[in-house]
């Protein structure tokens, strides 16, 4: 017999040899392994959806080995005394047997919740960085756009599993779904009537939900997941302007080690995070709610926070019923308005509004580079309107809660939450207008005269002057050359432009290749703004 | 009405008699002394309906002159003369019975302050021994509802379905205004239903059967003493006692509402300052 | 070690068999295939071994051990922490949160001990890479255009319409077989079940064999007149087969037992009921309202006893109790039904007849 040769450190080297033989993958994979990612906290914001998706996949699964989505009833015997003997339907009795008489059950429950929870809080931070920077101009709108659709998956998603226990609360919250399907002009009892198999609640939709809540919305979640990502990475990341930045390049570090290990990292510390919140704070008591029965109902109904603005909005329409009399009479109830039309606009509104903006600017570039809020006063505004009446919509959505603990009248917040949902968002458009045209003028204003240095001088003729430090290059009298906004973080303070100790040590390294666009010409001045690439 | 004899009561009124004699008792009549004579002698002192009391007055017992003497000190501006009102200012106490008293004065909510949507809860104006002495008074004015004596909470020991069962009857007749979790929760026009962290047994069994303020008002025919007891079981044992499984905190057990908060608070405040760290320069 | 250098975009290739290049010389030769420059790239410690390279190691050496100590801990609680639940305080309640605090810290320490590695260990660095993001040349556009004119041009269908209507006819069956269990398993006609569902509740006589249906506690036993007190309220429920049930979503009903001048009052506003449907519906005292808000459907069944008011927990819909119960604040825009109250030969509480409002939120056909 022949001696097989072993040679154990050439091992890899024919292993990747046959591999790329087999693949060609050399040259993609070294392409991967150099790509590079601009670096930026809030870019950082998205992987927290991303992070909290996978904590929330893996929860997801261990529930679904103990969870019975059946709505027939039984009485419940496990060991949960306050409720020994209750009659409830087996997806409440699996739900309590899965807190109580599975070993660390109730915590997967509870992180398999605050992961759901802080899914669509990152999401909303994430929508909110994008939109302020206009990260999603030309061309990636239509990375907006699924992201929007992923918040409205989330929502769906998160619905359909707030149902699932089908405790008290969640089916407050089916009942209230079946009233909104019913408000709906013509199908409304068809609608509803076919989802829930005949008569609310019936005995179906638990099952239904079931099925939507762990086979379908997540595919659809995951699908559209890694569409986004993969459109992330097709278009390379945005990226702050400053020295060295163009809208043709990335500057930052290349995805291995670095960047990767800072993902790796992060994701442990997202896992964390959701680890100890599900471990210090209890989250939707289940047991306390009992099982949902038509005739119970609790103070203090809500849905989860990403719901909440819909409730809102629900809370604060006034009684305005539409009647139309022909025939027997048919009539479009006062919920249609906030929870049909004003759920569908508050998602296509937001999706359209990439396209709005470019045609109201008459812009076609493509955008690499980000846009301080400060920059486009009106896309801000805009922002903060939204943002505001989203709020008044969220804070509406538990004035019941804020009316008893901080004994405020409930009809006076109820009045409160309406008058302010029209008077607040023009008026948060006004004030954050008016703060990023200051802001922008404050800049012009140092890039021409210099930095406060806070020497005061007094002239001959006894006036006192403050002497301000030039940022750039001086004429024949002394007097700063005026230079150009570059769209980036001008230094305000002397310890920004190294007349001062820097405030923090060690931050940034000196760069020898002047920053061509958009950075001013002025090479005097581009040496000094790059102490200030901070990003804070 | 309270358990002693006409006759012991008496006695106790002339032995223990001291001071000028209140105006109740110089406007004893005759009309009243001849039916207390009555039931004594029949034993029928038990038909009485609400207000017939209101104009003459009985002989009051020794506990309730002192309650009187207090009641005319601190409750007469609302609740009127002998209780019987006043109009616009506060209602008839007549037939309200000593629980509600031993819930209105033990917990604070009366004496008012002031003329508002609901009376609060504050540290109580008057002690236990106060409470029980106006409680006796208004008892004697005009009957009504009394806490019963014994246990009021089951022993879950002996009887542990009591907690089960009390549960079913919480969230059936309580949860709606007080939550799933005791918290209380917000009625009409700055009215609300408070927290049930707190009340003693004695509390929660006179707020069931007097219905002060704006709760129902829950008498023995609809809920039984024993169904009573079983809601203070499941509420004293289950919502006041137990330490919630699921945390070190149970976020006021709101639901969404705190917890919506907490993400944010926490969460998503935890995850910015990482990342604000990750990205850092150092 | 800093490589600063301006190789541009194309830059001078290099030998990469070149013996005396270093292994960093061959990456930056990929990283300029790549259109890669790193323009910074710096130790953060001055020398090999320096002091504070040993005490950065030194504290992301802690993180990590401490993470497994942690994870340790978690595994530890897990296997031998009493966790059956217990009624009162027992150790059992801490499982939870001992569970959370071992994995949360175990997970955070190794999630920063990463995170201090990855930044204060590996080199700084600054790179630029360039984007390629220009779009394809027209002559790219026109080809790949005319392609996929030329896989229609190949089927053919424009020349041929007999297959462009045979394809339509023969795929829109299929496509509707499709769709057809999908729709057709899950349609429900809401008119169509031998019960009306939109309209009726269980105290139609209907579902009694045509007796009045008795008002009942949740354990079905009947209610007397005095087992409301002045001033209380009571959850009822129909008197029949499961009826207490959600199978009877609509039915739950608040039987409410005035004062007497509250009653009073209501009586008058009943008598004075513009469609007269609420006449006569009272019986004594008492009033019978349907649990059931007109706005969303949830029990509206906060009862105010000295304001006469019921007052929805979802949405805030508030209804008089003493004026037919109509909505005096919030959302709702239906009054909630009255019940038609009477009492049976053996002193019960029966429902004279049905709701004679539709029960529950509204929709579009209501009449």
């Amino acid at each position: 017999m022949k001696r097989r040769k072993i040679d154990l450190a050439q091992a890899p080297v024919n292993f990747a040899k046959g591999a790329d033989d087999r693949f060609q993958g050399a040259t993609p994979l070294r392409g991967l392994l150099n790509k590079v990612f601009p670096d930026h906290w809030s870019f950082l914001l998205g992987e927290i959806a991303l992070f909290s998706f996978i904590v929330l996949l893996g929860s997801g699964v261990f529930l679904t080995l103990f969870f019975d989505p059946s709505m027939k009833e039984v009485a419940y015997d496990g060991e949960y005394l306050a409720l020994k003997g209750t009659m409830m339907s087996a997806a409440y009795e699996s739900s309590l047997n899965l807190s109580f008489e599975v070993r660390g059950g109730l915590f997967m429950r509870q992180m398999h919740h605050w992961a759901a929870l802080l899914f669509m809080a990152s999401i909303l931070v994430h929508m909110a960085r994008v939109f302020f920077t206009g990260a999603f101009r030309k061309p990636r709108e239509i990375n907006w756009v699924i992201g929007v659709l992923l918040f409205l998956l989330g929502f769906f998603a998160g619905f359909t599993g707030y149902s699932l226990p089908d405790d008290g609360l969640s089916g407050t919250g089916l009942r209230i779904a079946s009233a909104i399907m019913l408000t709906l002009p013509i199908i409304g009892t068809w609608l509803s009537a076919s989802i829930f198999g005949g008569e609310f609640p019936g005995e179906l939709i638990i099952g239904r939900f079931y099925i939507a809540h762990v086979l379908l919305i997540p595919g659809i979640l995951l699908a559209l997941i890694a569409a986004h990502l993969g459109i992330v990475f097709k278009q390379k990341h945005t990226q702050w302007p400053g020295p060295l930045r163009t809208n043709e390049n990335v500057v930052g570090e290349r995805m291995f080690p670095r960047y990767a290990m800072k993902q790796g990292g992060f994701f442990m510390a997202v896992f964390g995070v959701i680890a100890l919140m599900a471990g210090l704070f209890q989250i939707n008591p289940i047991w306390l709610f009992g099982p949902y029965r038509a005739a119970e109902v609790s103070s203090a109904s809500q849905p989860d926070f990403y719901v909440m603005f819909m409730d809102g909005l629900v809370r604060l329409m006034p009684n305005w019923q539409i009647y139309i009399p022909i025939g027997n009479g048919y009539s479009i109830p006062p919920m249609f308005w906030p929870a049909v039309v004003g759920l569908g606009a508050l998602f296509t509104l937001p999706m359209a509004y990439p396209w709005l903006e470019a045609r109201k600017l008459k812009d076609k570039r493509s955008h690499h580079l980000l846009e301080r809020p400060r920059d486009n006063p009106e896309r801000v505004g805009i922002g903060m309107m939204a943002f505001t009446f989203f709020m008044v919509a969220t804070i509406s959505g538990s004035n019941d809660v804020i009316s008893d603990k901080f004994h405020i009248s409930l009809n006076a917040m109820t009045w409160a939450g309406r008058i302010g949902l029209l008077i607040l968002p023009p008026l948060a458009y006004y004030i954050s207008v008016r703060i990023c045209l200051g802001l922008q003028q404050h800049d012009r204003q140092v890039l021409a005269h210099g930095v406060e240095t806070g020497i005061i001088k007094r002239l001959p003729n006894g006036q006192f002057v403050e002497i301000h430090q030039p940022l750039g290059p001086v004429d024949d009298h002394g007097h700063p050359i005026p230079l150009e906004y570059a769209g980036w973080v001008v230094p305000k303070k002397m310890n920004r432009i190294g007349a001062l100790a820097p405030a923090i040590k060690g931050f940034f390294f000196p760069v020898e290749k002047p920053a061509e666009i958009p950075v001013s010409p002025a090479v005097g001045g581009a040496v000094k703004r790059e102490e200030i690439k901070s990003g804070r | 009405m309270t358990s002693d004899t006409p006759a012991r009561r008496r006695g106790r009124v002339f032995s223990r008699r001291r001071g000028a004699p209140g105006r109740a008792r110089r406007r004893l009549g005759a009309a009243v002394r001849m039916l207390a004579a009555l039931a004594l002698a029949g034993g029928v002192y038990t038909a009485f309906t609400p207000g017939a009391f209101a104009e003459d007055n009985v002989q009051l017992s020794a506990v309730a002159q002192e309650g009187k003497a207090l009641y005319d000190t601190s409750c007469i501006s609302c609740h009127g003369r002998d209780g019987q009102g006043v109009t616009e200012r506060g209602p008839s106490l007549i037939g309200v019975g000593s629980a509600s008293v031993e819930f209105q004065v033990g917990t604070g909510r009366m004496p008012m302050t002031r003329q508002e949507a609901q009376a609060e809860e504050k540290p109580p104006q008057f002690d236990k021994a106060q409470t029980e002495q106006l409680a006796q008074y208004v008892q004697e004015l005009g009957g009504g509802p009394e806490i019963p004596d014994g246990p009021l909470v089951a022993d879950i020991d002996t009887d542990p379905e009591a907690l089960a069962r009390g549960g079913e009857l919480f969230r059936v007749n309580c949860t709606s205004c007080h939550g799933f979790g005791g918290g209380g929760g917000a009625l009409s026009s700055g009215k609300f239903a408070p927290a049930l962290h707190d009340p003693t047994a004695e509390e929660l069994y006179a707020a069931m059967l007097t219905g002060p303020q704006n709760m129902p008002v829950f008498g023995d025919n609809q809920l039984t003493p024993e169904q009573k007891k079983q809601i203070i079981t499941y509420i004293k044992f289950q919502l006041q006692e137990e330490k919630d499984p699921g945390g070190l905190f149970n976020l006021g057990r709101y639901g969404p509402s705190t917890e919506g908060m907490a993400i944010f608070l926490v969460g998503i405040t935890l995850l910015v300052f990482t990342s604000l760290w990750i990205a850092g320069k150092s | 070690m800093t490589a600063v250098h301006h190789a541009g975009e194309t830059g001078t290739p290099v030998d990469v068999n070149d013996p005396h290049l270093s292994r960093f010389d061959i990456v930056k030769e990929g990283l300029r295939r790549d259109d890669i420059e790193i323009v910074t790239y710096e130790s953060h410690f001055h020398g090999q071994n320096s002091k504070a390279e040993k005490r950065v190691v030194r504290n992301i050496s802690i993180l990590f051990l401490l993470s497994g100590l942690f994870t340790l801990a978690f595994l530890v609680a897990y296997i031998w922490w009493p966790w059956h639940f217990k009624l009162g305080h027992t150790m059992s309640d801490y499982y939870t949160p001992i569970l959370g605090i071992t994995l949360g810290l175990g997970l955070l320490a190794l999630g920063f001990a990463i995170l201090a590695w990855a930044k204060k260990l590996l080199p700084h660095e600054l790179s630029i890479q360039q984007r390629h993001g220009d779009p394809s040349s027209d002559d790219e556009r026109l080809i790949t255009g005319q392609t996929a004119l030329f896989v229609a041009d190949e089927l053919g269908v424009q020349r041929r319409p007999l297959l462009k209507g045979a394809i339509a006819l023969g795929s829109a069956p299929l496509g509707l077989a499709i769709a057809a269990p999908l729709v057709g398993g899950m349609i429900k006609n809401p008119h169509g079940d031998p019960e009306p569902m939109m309209y009726r509740t269980g105290f139609n006589p209907v579902a009694n064999g045509g007796k009045p249906v008795r008002l009942t506690r949740e354990d079905g036993s009947p209610i007397r007149p005095e087992d409301v007190s002045a001033g209380g309220q009571m959850t009822v429920f129909p008197g029949i087969p499961h009826g207490a049930t959600n199978h009877y979503a609509d039915s739950p009903t608040l039987l409410i037992h005035l004062r007497a001048d509250d009653a009073a009052t209501t009586r008058a506003n009943a008598e004075a009921d513009k469609n007269g449907r609420n006449k006569g519906s009272m019986w004594g005292n008492y009033v019978a309202y349907s649990k059931i808000c007109t706005h969303a459907g949830c029990p509206a069944s906060l009862y105010e006893q000295q304001t006469n008011r019921l007052l929805c927990p979802c949405h805030q819909s508030q209804f008089l109790i003493t004026d037919n119960a109509q909505p005096v604040f919030g959302p709702a825009t239906r009054r909630l039904p009255m019940l038609p109250l009477t009492v049976d030969e053996e002193g019960f509480f029966v429902a004279a007849s049905d709701f004679k409002d539709t029960v529950g939120p509204d929709f579009w056909e209501r009449p």
